[in-house]
Parts: structure tokens; sequence; C-alpha cells
């Protein structure tokens, strides 16, 4: 499968004969640090390389559009619900830098005792099933191939039925996974005997399809009631899991600590999160870290939540890490709207290249409050791990409450996380492993009568599925009515018709927001907030964030609702389509005939903006390519335009009508046709107009040769205004 | 909930920790991790579940729907513990049948019936006992 850049992904070609499709390779892709890169005008110190297709930074422009990547691995995660519209998102993601995509569950999978099948929808998130993770990683296949970077497929070996998702991800070439037993016990309250019998299974299995592992203590932030007081336990929850990795068989190097600076400004950020990073780096010394970003201060100021999360990113390249979660900035509003992914790994590539380099300038201090922080962290740390010991090992300490408590450890506020060991989904369903006991196939943990010196414990029938791709059972689909099929009807026979509509989420959700400043007191101003969405013909407005900017002068609402429209891609007007020529080409046609060209902005018009950029070489204008311009100024009317052109017997005349009103640019247009047919000299002269209200079609209709809108490069113009003096009959 | 409301003692308490250098603090903390995490892995070791009887059916060829199935009723008999992977291989080794024959007649047949008598004998010759 091959991505077009200027067609949409389809959707049908993804899961046309997925049952066929294997994937091409297994394991982690790091990004590989480029030292010294020169990128454009800039050498980068934190670099790697180059993508073949992506959308730079806004202000790239200034700079010869460069994109430079950052080295660490940027992670975006995606929700929706329809794996279907999820694959678009992760598509214009990767085109912005991410190159790690992380799938939320359905809301429940953690329950569900055994593996779901088909693709039925999810609630904020999708269920992962065969075909979902298939036709995900087939599409992210033709992704990585479209922007030329490896892409990370990332989801979750948690809940009731890890084993079961573990070889799952292994036989479909999933990248990475969160698996940590202690998030089943603490927050899906699931047996804790279950979690950790069933987690060193997974685990092993990972290990061998080089899943690379994050860990779930940043949960313990985002739950916490005070996060930074959390941090001795953040120390201890990363710790059980890694060694209980390591212990399952997971390498180092598979291992990856999920750590969020725990606190949000107002709070004095750096100060109380600089040192629990630093401890934690400390302590965990050869393992890879993963940075998320904050959650659990963010409201729905999505312009608040950018700038804690460039802080977070700033604690990340002041301490290292491997890979940078990103965070969408209405993750505190609403389930993620996929704009706002692509917001949030930008805001994070911004940072990390406007940071790029900062070790030779800066370094945290060795001396002072940061490292005695750091220290008092881990000693805290350590005594909680002697209470665990002290109250009979790690079951009796989740069963006495130890974990998530809101006091600042050793303190406690008796209000921690209380588990039964005997208790919780799945419970007495762990059984000992009798003599004889045996399982054979590759990747099992534990005691295994199969697991014998030579060769493998799946050499009696030829091979497990990790062994002999050939043996896995791909079920399509089991809900006749719940699948994808089902929902692609509309979209593709909408898409099919030509029909656009707004969305922010699914295909055709229609959901649209709008920005309003009130001028009055808050519960008035919303009140009327709302009525002036209905106005604009929303459906079910709804407040989505508020902000007062003075308790009686007014406050500012974005308020989302549904515009119930579907445009007809037919009857829209058509932009110019002109090809350029290439820069030398123009200029070594233009230059020797001597051109001349007549501009101005003509009627009741003083902005004369748009066309200087046109005309100017300090703009990349045409005078560049050596055309001769004489541009007469601002509100200049047409026949002196015409005249002018004879007088220096000009080649064309160009008009830019930027400020218009009803249709006056209309009337400049065919006025100036007429003028200039009326002195015979319409074969001579080509006319072009431009203007923010001008397209190409427009122009045309009003005898223009050819109109240019808003964005016009000079370069388009040069290589349209060469193209017809070289056609010209007699050239 | 828990009862514990202990005040922050932390000066007290961290009296033995004060005077270790960073390299003994650091090894002092993995040494605890250490101790915790063995009893638990060892727990690991030595026992089974039923998510993980049904990821070792996952890998011998049968589908998801099959493994849940095969493993509620190995479940039911008090199989488990004797890995559900193994009975059917061992079960198709003794009948001549591949692994997913041996499969599908569990999936067919009644407990009363000859391939799930097959296991008992299967698991009785790891104790010595009779069936």
């Amino acid at each position: 499968m091959k991505l077009d850049p200027d067609k949409k992904l389809d959707i049908e070609e993804v899961l046309k004969d997925l049952d066929q499709y294997r994937p091409r390779r297994r394991g982690w892709s790091w990004r590989r640090k480029i030292a010294d890169q020169a990128v454009g005008p800039f050498t980068y110190k934190d670099s790697s390389a180059a993508l073949k297709n992506s959308v730079p930074l806004p202000a790239a422009e200034y700079f010869d559009n460069i994109d430079p990547q950052c080295d660490y691995v940027i992670t975006t995660e995606i929700s929706s619900g329809r794996f279907e519209d999820d694959l678009r998102r992760m598509r214009m993601a990767a085109w912005h830098g991410a190159d790690h995509i992380m799938v939320i569950r359905t809301t429940g999978q953690s329950h569900i005792d055994g593996l779901i099948e088909g693709t039925p929808e999810g609630i904020g998130g999708v269920p992962i099933t065969r075909k979902q993770v298939r036709a995900t990683r087939k599409a992210l296949d033709a992704i990585e191939d479209e922007v030329g970077r490896p892409i990370n497929f990332h989801s979750y070996v948690s809940g009731v039925a890890g084993p079961e998702i573990a070889v799952l991800f292994a036989e479909e070439g999933v990248n990475g996974a969160h698996q940590d037993p202690q998030y089943n016990v603490l927050y899906r309250d699931i047996n804790m005997h279950r979690s950790l019998v069933d987690a060193a299974e997974s685990k092993r299995i990972m290990a061998d399809a080089g899943i690379l592992q994050l860990d779930g203590a940043h949960n313990a932030n985002a739950t916490a009631k005070e996060a930074w007081k959390v941090t001795p336990e953040l120390l201890v929850q990363h710790a059980i899991n890694t060694a209980y990795s390591r212990a399952a068989g997971l390498p180092a190097e598979l291992i990856a600590l999920s750590t969020v600076p725990p606190t949000a400004p107002p709070a004095p950020k750096l100060r109380l999160d600089l040192p629990y990073a630093v401890a934690l780096r400390d302590l965990f010394a050869g393992y890879k870290f993963r940075a998320q970003q904050n959650t659990r201060y963010m409201e729905t100021d999505t312009l608040e939540t950018t700038v804690t999360h460039v802080l977070d990113t700033l604690i990340s390249r002041l301490t290292a890490t491997d890979i940078q979660s990103t965070i969408t900035p209405d993750e505190g509003r609403n389930i993620p709207w996929h704009y706002n992914n692509i917001a949030g790994v930008n805001s994070t590539r911004q940072t990390l290249m406007g940071i790029d380099g900062i070790d030779e300038q800066l370094e945290l201090r060795q001396d002072g409050p940061l490292q005695a922080q750091a220290r008092e962290i881990k000693e805290r740390a350590v005594l909680f791990l002697e209470e665990i010991l002290e109250s009979g090992g790690y079951y009796a300490a989740v069963e006495a409450g130890q974990f998530v408590d809101s006091g600042y450890y050793p303190e406690r506020h008796g209000d921690g996380i209380v588990r039964d060991p005997a208790g919780g989904d799945g419970a007495d369903t762990v059984v000992p492993r009798q003599p004889g006991y045996g399982a054979p196939v590759c990747s099992h943990f534990g005691d295994n009568s199969y697991a014998h010196g030579n060769g493998k414990p799946c050499d009696d029938y030829g091979g497990c599925s990790l062994c002999d791709h050939g043996k896995i059972q791909y079920i399509d689909e089991l809900d006749t009515g719940d699948n994808v099929a089902r929902r692609l009807q509309t979209p593709l026979e909408e898409r099919a018709r030509g029909l656009l509509r707004p969305e922010v989420e699914k295909h055709g959700d229609s959901i649209v927001c709008v920005t309003l400043f009130v001028p009055d007191s808050p519960h008035s101003a919303e009140q009327a907030a709302l009525e002036m969405a209905r106005h604009m013909n929303l459906k079910n407005p709804e407040v989505i964030s508020r902000r007062v900017m003075h308790p009686a002068e007014g406050s500012l609402f974005e308020i989302k609702g549904l515009l119930d429209v579907a445009i007809d891609k037919a009857f829209l007007p058509q932009p110019a389509a002109v090809a350029l020529a290439a820069e030398a080409e123009i200029e070594a046609w233009v230059r020797p005939r001597d051109i001349h060209i007549v501009a101005a902005t003509v009627g009741e018009d003083e902005h004369s903006v748009g066309l200087h950029e046109i005309l100017d070489i300090k703009h990349g204008g045409i005078e560049k390519y050596g055309f001769h311009c004489h541009d007469l100024g601002t509100s200049v009317a047409i026949d002196r335009l015409v005249d002018r052109a004879v007088e220096l017997n000009a080649d064309a005349i160009l008009i830019s009508t930027i400020v218009t009103h009803a249709d006056v640019h209309k009337q400049h247009m065919q006025r100036l046709d007429e003028r200039v047919r009326a002195r015979g000299l319409r074969d001579r002269l080509v006319l072009v107009a431009g203007g923010t209200r001008v397209t190409d079609a427009l122009a045309r209709e009003c005898g223009m040769d050819a109109g240019f809108g808003h964005g016009t490069s000079g370069h388009e113009v040069a290589s349209f205004l060469m193209r017809s003096l070289r056609d010209r009959p007699g050239q | 909930m828990s009862s514990l409301d202990r005040p922050d003692d932390f000066e007290a308490r961290r009296a033995p920790l004060k005077s270790m250098t960073d390299e003994a603090l650091h090894a002092r903390f993995w040494e605890l991790v250490e101790r915790i995490v063995a009893p638990l892995i060892e727990e690991a070791r030595t026992h089974t579940s039923p998510a993980i009887e049904r990821a070792v059916l996952l890998r011998m060829g049968f589908s998801s729907i099959e493994c849940k199935q095969l493993v509620d009723r190995m479940q039911q008999r008090g199989l488990l513990g004797h890995g559900a992977g193994r009975l059917v291989l061992e079960l198709a080794k003794s009948k001549g049948m591949s692994i997913r024959d041996a499969g599908e007649a569990l999936l067919r047949g009644e407990h009363s019936g000859e391939h799930w008598q097959a296991l008992d004998t299967i698991i009785a010759g790891d104790t010595g006992e009779q069936p």
C-alpha cells in the first residue's frame, strides 16, 4: 500500500486482504541523534534525520521552510473510538513529527476476560482487537513510508487478558505497550495475584518481541490529591515494576519509566518538579525514560495547558528523556480533538527545537537545594520500601492502604487505596502449576516441562504462532451491526459525492468551535454567548471554556456546537492552478527581453501590501526575475494605468483590489478589460488581477487573463506571466 | 480507607539513612526492591491463570474464541494447573492427531466423552496415580 500526499488515505484499501497482512518488522525504533547537523541556516545539536514529507512549524516560513526534527521520539495519544477515523489522525500527526502513536483502549476493556474481535466502536478509545491492530499497523506502514521515518505503534497490555493481548501484539508487530500490574491493582481493582502472575507472562512475551514497556506510575500523579507529595511513592512504583520486569526477562533497554512532572503553575513548578526528575534519573540510570506532560492540573484553557506542557518539555531536556509524550491541550475539556493532537505535538517540537543545545549553555547545579531535595525524595522512598517489607510484603502493604496516600511519605493521611489480596476482578483464578505442568510455546515464563536444553518448546508440532505466522487464526467480524463496514457506509458515500462537513474527531461529526467575547457580567455574558451561537445555526451549543476578563467588563467563551451542513465541493471556487516554472528558467527568459509591467492598486483603495509582496524583490516578488515593474501606487484610475502602459510599451498590467465594497472589484476588472480593448491593445497586454476576494475563475469572467487570490507568491505570478508572454503569437 | 494517620516524621526516621553516600543509598533502595519482588516473581514462576493458559493456546494456533471455551472448560474441570496447551498437545500425541484436531475434539466433546477422559489419563501419569 502506497500513499499519495495529495490523496486521502484509502480506508477500503487498508481493510482489503487484511487476513493476508503480515507486519514487516518487529520491535521499537528510536530516532538516531545526529550531532551538529546543518539544517538551512542553522546547525542543530539535538536533532535527528529529516522527514521526506512533513508540515513545518508556521514560523519556518522565515527560515527557508526548514523542518528540523528533534532527537526524542514524540508521542501522541489517539482515542476517538473509531479506528478508521484515528488512522487519518495518525497520518496528520506523523506529518507534524509524531513517531509514537499510542492508541487508548475503550472504557472497560481491562475487565473483559479474553480478546475482543472485529471492529466494534469504542468509548474514549477503541476496542483493541486483532483486526483493528492489524489494520492500524498496515496503515502505519504506509504512513511511515510517506514521511520517511519508522512509526511506533503502542497500546496497553493490562486488565485480565494481559497475556493474550501481549501475544496478539507480538504477532501483529505492535512496538510498545504499557504493562504494569500495579495499575491493575490500584486503579482497576483487578485481583493482585492475578495481575502479578499474568504480568510475568506478558512481560516475557514482550521481551522476546522487542516491545518497549512503559510503566504505569504516572497514574499516581493523575489521581493524587497533591501530586507533588506522591513523588517518593512514584520511585517505589517505578522500581517494583522495573525489578519485576527484569526478573521476568525484560532487558533494561526495553523498560521505559513513565514519568510526569507533578505540578503546574501557579505552583512553583520547576522548583517542585526538578528534584523528583533528578532523583528518578539517578536511581534508574541505564533505563529509558518516557516523559509525559502534566494532566493533573489542567483546566479548559488550552493556552494555559500549553504553557505547562512547554515547561514539562523543558524539564525533559534538562534531565534527559528518550520519549517525549504529548498531551492534547484540550484534554481538560473533552476527548481530544484531532487538531489538538497536532497542536500538542507542535508545541512540543517547537519547544525542543527552541532549546536545542541547551546543555552547552546551562547545567543543573550540583550544590544547593536541588540536590538536597532529590536526596530527600530518595530517602523517603527507601523508608517507603522498608515499610512495605515490615508490613509483610507488597500484598499486605496494599491491603494496609500504603499506596496513593495523600501524605508526603512517611506522612500518612489514611486515605490510600486499599485492596483485598483475596478480592477484586479475577479473584481465585490463579492456580499452582502441578507436577508435569507445561506450555509447549515460546515466550512462556516460569516452570515449563517443555523448556528443555535443546530446541524450542514448540518443536513437537512444527512451531507456535510466534515462530510460524501461518498458525494465527484471523477473525474478521463477529458483530454484523457494529463494525467498520457499517460505519463507513455514510462517510464513503458522502466522500464519493464530494460532500464536506466540519469535524473534530470522527468523520461527519459536524462539530465546530467558535470564540466569543461578550461584554457583560459572567452569567449574563454566558447566556448571551449561547444565544449568539444558536443564531449562528449551531445545534446543541455548549460552553467548553470560559475565562473572565473582568467581572463587569466581560468574559471570553469558546462554544462548541453542531453545524449540520454538507458542502458540495463541485460548487466551490477553484484555485488558480498555476504550475510553477523553475526560477532559473523564468529569469533566463525574462531578463534579456526588457519586459515592462505596469501595476497599481485600483479604486478607492489605500492598501498596497499585497501588491508589494507580488512586485518587490524584497518580498520575493517578480522583480527578481528581471521584470521592470512600474508601481503607480494606490487609488489609481484605470485610464491612467492604460496610458502609462502605452507610454512604456508595457507587456502586462497588474491590478490589485484588496478592499472591496459590494462588487466594485469586479467592475474594476471589467473596466480595465474594456479600456484596453477600446484602444486595440488587448492582444498585446496580459491583464492580471489580484486581491483577497479575487479568484482565477472570477477574474477570467471579468475579462482578465488570470486572477490570484490570498496567499499568492511572486513565483506563481512570474510563472504565469513568463508563459503567457512566451506563448504569445510572434514569440 | 486505611486508618493510619501519621504526621511527617521524616526527620526522625531518616536518621539511619542520613550518613549514607548516594551510592550506598541507591544500593539500599534496590536491595529492598529486590526483596519485595522476589516472592511475587516466585509466585508467577509456580502458578498460572486462565489468561496465561488462553495465551498459550493462542500461540498454538487456536482462535480467541476457541481458547476461551477450552480454558473455561478445563477450569471447570480443575485442569488448568496442568497446562491447557500441554493437555492439548499430549492428547494429540496419544491419539495420533494434529493439535488442531485435538483441540476441536475437546471443543465438540462432552465432559464424559473419550477425549476429556483421556486428559485424566495424561495427568495421572504426572503423579503416578491411576485415573
